[in-house]
């Protein structure tokens, strides 16, 4: 029965505690959303969050070089880690790396975990429900690769159709050749049809599929143009057909459910990244990561 | 036997009576060497780059570390809670047995991805609901969000061992304490609780074992651990099999020199139960 | 000198619908040996067990010495008189009991030390002492599991002895033994009967009992249906119930 009472007493306790926490919190909250703060040029939401922390913390998934990956010192580098460098750089804060996995960063709702994903994510309407994107800082050609030894597949017109293609799962490829993708502000056009879709958990476990034989288990993989030919300059036994089949859209991506309003971080980023369109930042960066410019639509 | 062909046989008792001077444990190392050579015939053959291999190798086994602090942790977290649990479970309470209950039921009942997911995303969305300066509790950093998450789960797991540890120590045992006029707290800590830890820790010894390969999952939330730096590295450089290979034989080796010890362990926690002419196993 | 050490009034149990004990009555005097006897689960063990309260009585009155118990709940008052019952009364367990994670000398110790405080190092001295008088001294650091099924019951004796009991209360103490191993069991039992202790002995060993009990008292269904001296019990049985199980075990 003591112990019953104490429980009792305990867990009201806490309660009161809660309640006077939220309660304390509630006009400052209303008085960071507020419409008059807004106007104000002084930084509000996430953005006054991450310069009041002096902190960027940006999500990276160190598994796709030339965007990202791992040193030996365990080091980061790429062009997404160039990019948002830079960018912590312009908005005069420090750079924190997170790397949970990929579905982890797309599904949204990071619940204040990181604030950023620099992550050549490509923009589709069921992540623009879920993040809030800037506008793009490149465009990733997205092209299919076949087995070496394959004569048959000359072109992605008409070549590919009905052929077993891997993806990876979840990405815009499989979107792509299930004809379900859509990238608001952009139009697909769609040229492989009746394509039997296979999901990876990776682009690198695709290829390493088709690395197996031509048709042994895939006849080609879908991927982005320069995770293709990483994969050949590695080495793999594969070569890229025609021509890129469409071009995403790749931008950064802010939780649309952060703690703190996560628009004037997005506007924010968006102008800097504007800003290094302009000024050639990104075109320098591309071409060191990519030796080509991938930042302008083709 | 009978489908053993007549000259296989015979060959197979040429050899036996030739090597019967061999000592057993010597053939059975000669069998793992054949086998690890043709592995690695096998491996060579198929374009296996050891140079590659060797040159990640210390950034990948850099990671062996944060394994063991994540397993270690975790098991020290598991054990406590587990404690706790199988009290609980045992009480006559409702109140605290039916929370203990339903902790074990639904942490056994969904997948441990889930629940370092859980802890790792959903869990800091019920900082809105805690006082401001409790908040950085519920955003914890990848790591001991990790270690919460095995810890709870590996936690529910163990409180049924432990209460399996205390419920086997016969009923003989407490009535034998009760005539004795000990008391029930008395009985508990002198004659329930020393018997069951005995029987409890080799099984809490295979946990950590199975901790230690389980700990690969927080991977999953960016925790730079042995499977973590494989992985990355496999994928970024398209060489997964090579990566992961050296992952493998740490985890290999690090499960084996803990088993040996767990081994050493249940002998000596076995003193008092078993004959010492007895063998045991 | 014949005071009574034991009264035991108008006891029952119910196991469910198990009818065990049916309004027992059983007074046993100070240095006095009682064996119970009778077939398996006509309640002798069960009423053993209700004296030291290891089985909660449905109704009536236990008293031990000056301690009255009656049933009721388990308010602390109550508690502390059982405990102390249980301080007076040494039991002996069919299955032994020892305990397997202590050696012979600290299980006979346990309780010395647990329950009354006693020091470690004269706790020791004792326990040498009555390990002695049970043919044992030489086993004190080894674990119970070395021990045979004999030595292992002659421990058991030994540790409740230790807690210095008015009573010794013994429940079928050499039925798990094997038949060579009986003689050592009912010799140490034998001894402390001549030296005075008050026991009440569950036993089928009709030879020990004729030997050592001062009374004897024969149950069926939970009833004591007739009692009186081994002479007369064992010679003359005035119950036709008493008289048919003797011949089956005789």
């Amino acid at each position: 029965m003591k112990r019953l009472r104490l429980l009792a007493v305990l867990s009201f306790v806490l309660l009161l505690i809660a309640a006077c926490g939220t309660a304390g919190d509630e006009p400052e909250e209303s008085e960071g959303n507020g419409d008059a703060a807004a106007e104000s040029d002084e930084p509000t939401g996430l953005l006054a969050a991450v310069q009041d922390a002096g902190v960027l913390r940006v999500s990276t998934d160190p598994a796709y070089p030339p965007q990202s990956s791992i040193t030996k010192s365990g080091e980061y580098e790429g062009f997404d880690i160039d990019v948002a460098t830079e960018i912590a750089k312009r908005l005069g804060v420090e750079i924190q790396w997170e790397t949970p996995s990929w579905d982890v960063i797309t599904a949204g709702n990071w619940a204040g975990r990181w604030d950023v994903s620099v992550g050549s994510m490509t923009v589709t309407p069921e992540r623009a429900e879920v993040l809030e994107f800037t506008p793009a800082y490149y465009f990733t050609p997205a092209a299919v690769a076949v087995h070496e030894d394959n004569t048959d597949i000359t072109d992605t017109e008409s070549g590919l159709d009905g052929k077993t293609i891997g993806v990876c799962g979840g990405c815009t490829y499989e979107s792509y050749l299930e004809q379900t993708l859509e990238i608001p502000g952009y139009e697909i056009d769609v040229v492989i049809d009746d394509a039997s879709v296979k999901a990876y958990d990776t682009d690198s476990s695709a290829i390493a599929a088709l690395e197996l034989g031509d048709g042994t288990r895939l006849d080609a993989v879908m991927s982005a143009l320069p995770t293709l030919e990483g994969a050949i300059d590695k080495g793999k036994p594969i070569k890229i057909v025609g021509e890129p089949v469409f071009y995403e859209p790749l931008a950064v991506a802010i939780d649309k459910n952060a703690p703190e309003d996560p628009v004037p971080l997005a506007e924010e980023i968006g102008r800097i990244i504007e800003e290094m369109h302009a000024d050639g930042t990104l075109s320098e960066l591309s071409m060191k990561w990519y030796d080509t410019d991938l930042t302008k639509e083709t | 036997m009978a489908s053993v062909p007549i000259t296989v046989r015979r060959a197979r008792d040429a050899l036996e009576a030739r090597t019967a001077r061999v000592p057993y444990r010597v053939k059975l190392a000669l069998v793992w060497v054949v086998i690890f050579v043709v592995l690695a015939v096998l491996f060579l053959s198929y374009g296996f780059d050891t140079d590659f291999m060797l040159e990640w190798a210390p950034f990948i086994l850099g990671g062996t570390g944060i394994t063991l602090l994540v397993s270690v942790c975790s098991i020290v977290l598991a054990t406590v809670l587990a404690l706790i649990g199988a009290l609980a479970r045992l009480s006559k309470n409702p109140v605290i047995n039916g929370v203990a209950s339903l902790y074990v039921s639904a942490i056994r009942g969904t997948p441990l991805i889930l629940q370092i997911t859980f802890v790792f995303l959903a869990f800091p969305q019920f900082a809105r609901f805690a006082p401001t300066y409790m908040e950085g509790a519920f955003l914890l950093p990848a790591i001991p969000a990790g270690i919460l998450a095995l810890g709870v789960n590996y936690g529910a797991y163990m409180t049924e061992i432990f209460r399996a540890g205390v419920q086997s120590v016969g009923h003989g045992q407490i009535e034998a304490a009760h005539a004795l006029a000990m008391s029930p707290t008395q009985t508990t800590r002198r004659i329930i609780l020393p018997q069951a830890v005995r029987l409890v820790i080799p099984p809490t010894g295979n946990e950590f074992i199975a901790m230690l390969k389980d700990s690969a999952l927080v991977s999953f939330i960016g925790v730079s651990e042995l499977f973590f730096r494989a992985s990355k590295v496999g994928q970024q450089n398209f060489r997964a099999m090579e990566t992961l290979i050296v992952a493998a034989a740490m985890y290999w080796l690090v499960t084996s020199v803990f088993s040996y010890f767990q081994a050493k362990l249940e002998r000596k926690m076995a003193r008092g139960y078993v004959r010492e002419t007895s063998h045991g196993h | 000198m014949a005071t009574d050490v034991i009264t035991i009034q108008q006891l029952d149990k119910h196991f469910g619908d198990l009818h065990v004990l049916k309004e027992v009555s059983l007074m046993v005097q100070s240095g006095e040996v009682v064996v119970l006897f009778g077939r398996s689960g006509s309640g002798k063990s069960t009423l053993l067990r209700c004296i030291n309260f290891l089985e909660e009585p449905s109704s009536g009155v236990i008293q031990v010495g000056d301690l009255r118990v009656e049933v009721g709940p388990a308010l602390r008052a109550r508690r502390e008189k059982i405990r102390q019952i249980r301080e007076r009364c040494g039991m002996v367990f069919q299955e032994f009991n020892l305990f397997p994670h202590l050696t012979v000398l600290e299980n006979v110790i346990e309780a010395p030390c647990t329950v009354k405080g006693e020091a470690r190092e004269k706790a020791s001295k004792r326990a040498m002492v009555l390990l002695e008088r049970v043919g044992l001294a030489e086993k004190a650091k080894e674990y119970p599991i070395r021990l045979s099924g004999g030595q292992k019951q002659r421990v058991a004796i030994a540790r409740a002895l230790a807690m210095e009991p008015d009573i010794m209360l013994f429940d079928e103490p050499t039925s798990a033994l094997d038949p060579e191993l009986i003689g050592e069991v009912l010799a140490a039992m034998r001894d402390l009967a001549r030296d005075g202790m008050t026991m009440i002995v569950v036993t089928h060993e009709m030879g020990f009992a004729r030997e050592v009990a001062n009374r004897m008292v024969f149950m069926h269904e939970g009833q004591l249906v007739e009692e009186g001296p081994p002479s007369q019990i064992i010679g003359s049985p005035a119950d036709e119930r008493t008289r048919r199980f003797l011949e089956a075990v005789l």
